[in-house]
């Protein structure tokens, strides 16, 4: 199929620029001095005795969602046009996800969180925006716990119809809908097979 | 003649090879036998007549179409194949010449007359004479005379049979008798190969081919052929070029690559087709875009090739050079494909060698001058422009590194080109291009220094007298003007331009230079080498200088690249490395180091750890520097410089810290000194040449109060347990010679306690046992021999219950730890300090009577017994591990200790597993003995006869015991391998269903989950290896983890919450393997198996995709997408 890309020439973030969980500072460096490291600087500083099976890794700390637990998961949903993830060419950006209120003051946990994600195309003419909405909010439905709700909309003033846009990504039976449409789920399930 | 007549008959009448074979064997021994009489080999030729004299006949009626006459071709074909096997069978010595030249005459008439029965048969035959030792050499101008004859109907010829006449044409032809024979007849004008040429010219077989082009290229380089003739022999083989092979369904071993090769030798055969071949390649290439990358690699190797192979260079390649060059130069300059660049680059470089001469032999320097000229013109300019300033750098460079004079004549201009266009730079990237060009310059320069003692002894005179005031301007001039401006910006081109700038400044300083009387030094003067490194290192102290705000690297890249340059620096400039350390050092102390945040630790432990690597991950080289060096030179210099300041800076704090997790500055110094005995011992194994052979002075301190005072420093847990794995890995590598020699057995528990004492000693800390249990760690069986005498030290401390100190867990681990060691090294029997091997009976039977005492009272509480029980089961584990015979009596009590009533049978049954354990102390490079098959061993005593007491029961009174002894088989079986347990899946998989089910017949918490953890943690090896066990359970395995998930993830409120947190970490295991579990089911049973699940299950992993700790969230999310397509 040939045709005229939307946008030739996006501006795309290497991997390595991408925001992520590495605490500055704190992150584990890889050096061509790094060799030994795993010896010199176990994760598990005592290496002896019987009850280290379980907490192996300090892992197992109580950390609730936050917005880069979000952000990962759909900052790896591939573009349907480029071979490069909604992450790297900025359609998904960190500070633009919200989740309220908060999940440390829940009241209890099943209570009720709206995740809000807003959305930046590329150019503002985009005609793929609303299949990159429908997917980040298919990728969100799949992963998030039912308490969750989702909300995707366009960045205001990002796109020439983000009103539009919006509205048709806020309505459940215009997205049920168009989840019937074979074609569509076929490029949503594409965009959705480079999420781990 | 009879006997010939009657055999020559059944030859022709059979069709069966080994019978042929048969006749003509005794034919040849007839022969033999009557010593070739004519008589007798004149009835043996004569024995075919009856087939050969209807031959024309029979010729005339075929080619009139007369099918009948077949018959007699085949027989006629048979009866000369007689003959020729005959001859084949036949003594190479029996037959004279006079007879070998009449059979020569006979079977070459054939190629005159009998082109349809009597070739291959003549081949063969002819093959066969050429091998006589009567052959003459004149006879070989008559065999290719008379098979010209053929002509075209050669290519009639079935492929074997031409493949049979072009051996016969090769070895004649590669005969040098013959050879001089045919030259001697037919001088330049060679004749004969012209027939050959018409005769041969339209083959298209392989394998033929294979032997044509030995025989063309043979043709060219031997004989001498006149200018016609050759042009004659280069239309043969030129038309070939480019050769490709269609691929076929019977592989007959010969490759494309196999032709392209043979063809290229034809082209490379001699410089008398100098000038056809060039022109006629450079014109292939110039096709322009129709040449496929393959097809161009090949015309360059075939150029390259033919440049190294030609005699004569001045003649018959200086002709042709510029039409090369200028052919040539755009294969690189607009170029893209890296393989059609790197074989362009290639035949660049063997002209210019070629050109040097070879190293006995120069050429006149003309015409590599006017070679380099030409290159130069044409690249020069291109410098400035950034399109292609690394194109035509890599045009000039490859000409002027080639060989060493083109290096000597030229490099001052190359470099001074390089410099003119680096003051103006168009562009940060133009900036980077110019920079590794003249990186790659200093690279192959000490690539031509180091080799130039296979050179020609020319060029190591020039490199003595070479100029150098460029090279060495270049610090000043280039790279510290580049360095100091673009040190401050930060963009991503920028950051390119230093590291390419950190590379050169490495390679300048490894640069070497010749003095007069050849010895090398090195070419910076140790000033410049020292502000080099200078430069270098407050990159690495950045860390540690600048607070947490303004050191904002993200990009390591350029540190990285630093930390290497600085390794390759100190190599050659040695004085660097005791600079470099001795600023960190400064740096370091500078600071307190009592309660560092956490950026200055991960600040110290870079800092250290760079240093580190750059010391002592390569073995220095010995190179004076051109000031005459105050200290000899040794190959450990740098890791003593290293470990010297390492100990000075130690302790860099006195406070104990605070928490034993935590890490701190005084463990970041022992990692350092571990890590540095690592690079050490990995870069001596590397460099296996004997470089590193220097030893240490011994210290010789004896003294145990020596150990003693450094124990006194404050020691934090973390530092020591480094100390102890180093100490595991020094002792380690030493032979058990050696070990014997120190009496480390003894010492590991003299040096850092009173002899008198045994335990772990409770005045210089709990935890010095470390060290102990880090210097046995490493020792071979052998050494600790001395340990087993009865009553000896060994046994006492594997039998000692002694009260423990502070840290009860701690020290329990440490005695454990040491205990496996002792009881997996020992070795008792004859010819050893224990004749009856009784002192691990002893030792085994002091815990099998301790253990039951211990369940069955009821005053020892559980955390005391947890301590000395770890201890019991290491002992057991290391014993275990070498499959001591003992163990299995002890067994039995084992199992009725876990079953006694008391809590403490609870705990028993669930450490069983221990004793199976992957422990890294029973590994064989701690000299272990490990035998292959212990856990097998181990399981079938361990835990198989308890999977029937383990079932679950309605009798109370055995309830107990069925559940403890079930708690015991899933700790074994759970640190086992599937395959060991993998025969008893009924009755396992009985009891995982059990314990997901109930944990209320547990009354330790502790154990409950546990065994929980364990049933999961099998259950998901039986999915992954054999799933169709579980298809039976999977109601009861679903809903068993299900549960199990919802019970770890319920909150409690009050009392219940404080414990809860305790058990926080196993009960996150227990949801991770729970839905680890419940993911791995759907992938691996047909839908209608779980599709009644589905909709539960679905909804209970949504729910879970909430769950608080991120790793379970990760599983969860993974589970959930594996149970969304059932039902879809």
């Amino acid at each position: 199929m040939e045709r005229d890309l939307d946008n030739a020439n996006p501006t795309i973030l290497s991997v390595s620029q991408l925001p992520s969980r590495r605490r500055k500072g704190l992150a584990t460096r890889r050096g061509p001095d790094s060799k030994c490291d795993s010896i010199v600087y176990p994760k598990q500083h005592w290496p002896y005795g019987s009850g280290s099976s379980s907490d192996e890794d300090g892992d197992c700390e109580e950390e609730p969602v936050d917005e880069q637990d979000i952000y990962d998961l759909i900052s790896t949903i591939s573009d349907p046009e480029h071979p490069h993830t909604l992450g790297q060419l900025s359609v998904v950006r960190l500070p633009d996800i919200h989740i309220s209120p908060s999940p440390t003051e829940l009241p209890t946990p099943d209570s009720l969180l709206t995740v809000l994600v807003e959305l930046t195309p590329t150019i503002n003419h985009c005609s793929l925006a609303t299949v990159i909405g429908l997917a980040v909010r298919c990728r969100l439905e799949q992963t998030l716990p039912p308490n969750y709700r989702v909300d995707v909309r366009m960045k205001d003033g990002t796109h020439a119809q983000d009103d539009q846009v919006t509205k048709q990504l806020g309505d459940k039976e215009r997205v049920a809908a168009a989840l019937e449409n074979d074609t569509l789920q076929r490029m949503v399930d594409k965009m959705l097979e480079t999420c781990a | 003649m009879a006997k010939f007549k009657q055999w020559a008959l059944e030859y022709v009448l059979s069709d069966d090879e080994p019978v042929q074979l048969e006749i003509a064997k005794k034919a040849a021994k007839e022969i033999e036998s009557s010593r070739a009489s004519s008589t007798v080999v004149g009835n043996w030729a004569a024995s075919v007549q009856q087939w050969m004299t209807t031959s024309h006949a029979d010729d005339d009626e075929m080619e009139d179409g007369d099918e009948g006459g077949s018959g007699d071709i085949i027989a006629r074909a048979k009866a000369l194949g007689f003959l020729a096997n005959t001859l084949e069978a036949l003594d190479k010595s029996s037959l004279r010449p006079d007879q070998v030249l009449r059979l020569i005459g006979f079977f070459g008439a054939m190629f005159s007359y009998d082109h349809k029965a009597g070739i291959t048969a003549s081949a063969k035959a002819l093959r066969q004479l050429y091998s006589m030792k009567a052959f003459k050499p004149d006879m070989g101008i008559k065999i290719i005379e008379d098979v010209c004859k053929i002509k075209e109907d050669f290519r009639l010829q079935t492929a074997a049979t031409r493949l049979e006449l072009y051996e016969l044409f090769l070895s004649l032809i590669q005969d040098p008798a013959v050879s001089s024979e045919l030259r001697h007849k037919y001088g330049p004008s060679c004749g004969f190969v012209v027939d050959l040429l018409q005769v041969c010219q339209n083959e298209r077989d392989p394998r033929n081919l294979m032997i044509w082009f030995k025989i063309l290229a043979l043709l060219l380089a031997d004989y001498e052929p006149s200018p016609e003739v050759t042009e004659e022999l280069f239309k043969v083989f030129s038309a070939y070029f480019p050769i490709s092979l269609r691929t076929s369904a019977t592989p007959i071993g010969i490759t494309a690559e196999d032709l392209k090769e043979a063809v290229r030798s034809c082209f490379a055969a001699h410089q008398r087709v100098a000038n056809q071949a060039f022109p006629f390649l450079v014109q292939k290439l110039d096709q322009g875009d129709a040449v496929t990358v393959a097809v161009k690699v090949d015309i360059l190797k075939t150029i390259k090739a033919c440049i190294e192979q030609y005699d004569n260079p001045q003649a018959s390649i200086v002709p042709h050079i510029e039409k090369i060059w200028n052919s040539l130069k755009y294969e690189v300059r607009n170029g893209e494909v890296k393989e059609t660049i790197d074989a362009t680059l290639d035949v660049l470089r063997t002209l210019a060698r070629k050109l040097d001469g070879t190293t006995t032999h120069k050429l006149d320097i003309s015409s590599l001058k006017s070679y380099v000229d030409l290159v130069c013109r044409d690249c020069r300019d291109d410098l400035a422009n950034p399109t292609y300033t690394k194109q035509a750098g890599l045009l000039l460079m490859t000409v002027i590194s080639a060989n060493i004079r083109a290096y000597v004549l030229y490099n001052v201009g190359f470099v001074d080109a390089i410099r003119q266009n680096l003051r103006q730079p168009k562009s940060p990237s133009h900036t980077r291009d110019l920079l590794l060009l003249l990186n790659s310059l200093l690279k192959t320069r000490m690539e031509l220094l180091r080799d130039r003692e296979q050179g020609h002894p020319e060029d190591e005179e020039s490199l003595k007298t070479e100029s150098r005031a460029h090279l060495d301007a270049l610090f000043h001039d280039v790279y510290l003007p580049i360095w100091t401006a673009k040190d401050k910006e930060s963009g991503s081109d920028e950051k390119d331009v230093l590291k390419q700038a950190v590379q050169g400044l490495a390679l300048l300083v490894s640069q070497q230079v010749l003095q007069p009387d050849g010895t090398p030094v090195l070419l910076c003067s140790d000033s410049v080498c020292s502000e080099i490194c200078s430069l270098l290192t407050v990159t690495l102290t950045k860390g540690l200088t600048l607070s947490s705000n303004d050191n904002g690297a993200e990009d390591l890249g350029l540190e990285d690249e630093v930390v290497l340059a600085l390794r390759t620096i100190v190599m050659s400039y040695a004085a660097g490395y005791a600079e470099i350390v001795a600023r960190a050092r400064t740096e370091i102390k500078n600071r307190s180091w009592d309660n560092p945040s956490g950026y200055s630790l991960n600040a110290l432990k870079d800092l250290l750890s760079r240093i580190t690597f750059i010391g002592c991950s390569e073995i220095p080289l010995s190179i004076a520097t051109n000031t005459s060096s105050q200290k000899p030179f040794s190959p450990l210099q740098h890791f003593v410089t290293l470990t010297t300041t390492l100990l000075e800076l130690f302790p860099l704090s006195s406070q104990a810290t605070a928490t034993t997790e935590g890490s701190s500055a005084n463990a970041h110094v022992i990692s350092s000194l571990h890590a540095s005995v690592i690079w050490f011992r990995d870069a001596c194994e590397a460099n296996e040449d004997g470089s590193s052979d220097a030893v240490l002075p011994p210290l010789k301190e004896n003294d145990p109060e020596v150990y003693g005072q450094f124990l006194k420093t404050t020691w934090d847990e973390r530092a020591l347990v480094q100390l102890s794995q180093m100490a595991a890995l020094v002792v380690r590598s030493l032979d058990e010679k050696l070990q014997v020699a120190c009496n480390l057995a003894q010492e590991a528990f003299d040096f850092f306690q009173d002899p008198e004492e045994l335990a772990v000693q409770k005045e210089t800390g709990a935890l010095t046992g470390l060290l102990t249990l880090g210097i046995l760690q490493g020792l071979t069986p052998g050494a600790l021999a001395t340990l087993y005498k009865s009553d000896g030290k060994a046994e006492r401390f594997m039998c000692d219950t002694s009260k423990f100190g502070h840290f009860p867990s701690r020290e329990s681990d440490i005695r454990a730890a040491i205990s496996a060691i002792l009881a997996n090294k020992y070795k008792g029997g004859p010819s050893t300090s224990d004749p009856e091997s009784l002192v691990m009976k002893r030792v085994l039977d002091f815990w099998g009577n301790w253990l039951n005492e211990a369940t069955t009272s009821t005053s020892m509480d559980q955390a005391t017994f947890h301590a000395y029980n770890n201890i019991a089961m290491n002992v057991i584990a290391g014993a275990a591990a070498r499959q001591d015979k003992h163990i299995p009596s002890l067994i039995p009590a084992l199992h009725h200790a876990a079953a006694s009533p008391q809590p403490n049978g609870e705990l028993l049954a669930k450490s069983l597993g221990l004793i199976v354990k992957q422990n890294e102390l029973l590994t064989p490079s701690n000299h272990a003995i490990v035998k292959r098959f212990y856990k097998q061993w181990a399981y079938s005593h361990l835990a198989k006869p308890l999977l029937q007491s383990a079932q679950p029961t309605p009798s109370e009174e055995d309830k107990r015991t069925a559940t403890r002894h079930r708690i015991a088989v899933l700790s074994v079986a759970t640190n086992c391998p599937f395959t060991v347990y993998q025969d008893d899946l009924p009755l396992l998989i009985r009891l995982l269903v059990t314990a997901l089910t109930t944990r209320a017949d547990i009354s330790t918490p502790e154990v409950a989950w546990s065994q929980t953890i364990s049933a999961l943690e099998i259950l998901v090896e039986i999915l992954a290896h054999e799933p169709d066990a579980v298809k039976g359970y999977l109601r009861e395995v679903i809903g068993g983890a299900t549960r199990v998930y919802q019970e770890c993830a319920a909150r409690t409120e009050g009392q219940e919450q404080q414990q809860q947190q305790q058990q926080q970490g196993m009960r996150t295991a227990c949801r991770r393997l729970a839905l680890q579990v419940l993911g791995a089911i759907p992938s691996r049973f047909e839908e209608r198996f779980v599709l009644a699940y589905a909709p539960p299950t679905q909804r209970m992993l949504a729910v879970a995709c909430g769950d608080g700790v991120r790793r379970v969230r990760e599983v969860a999310r993974k589970a959930r997408a594996s149970w969304a397509k059932v039902g879809v």
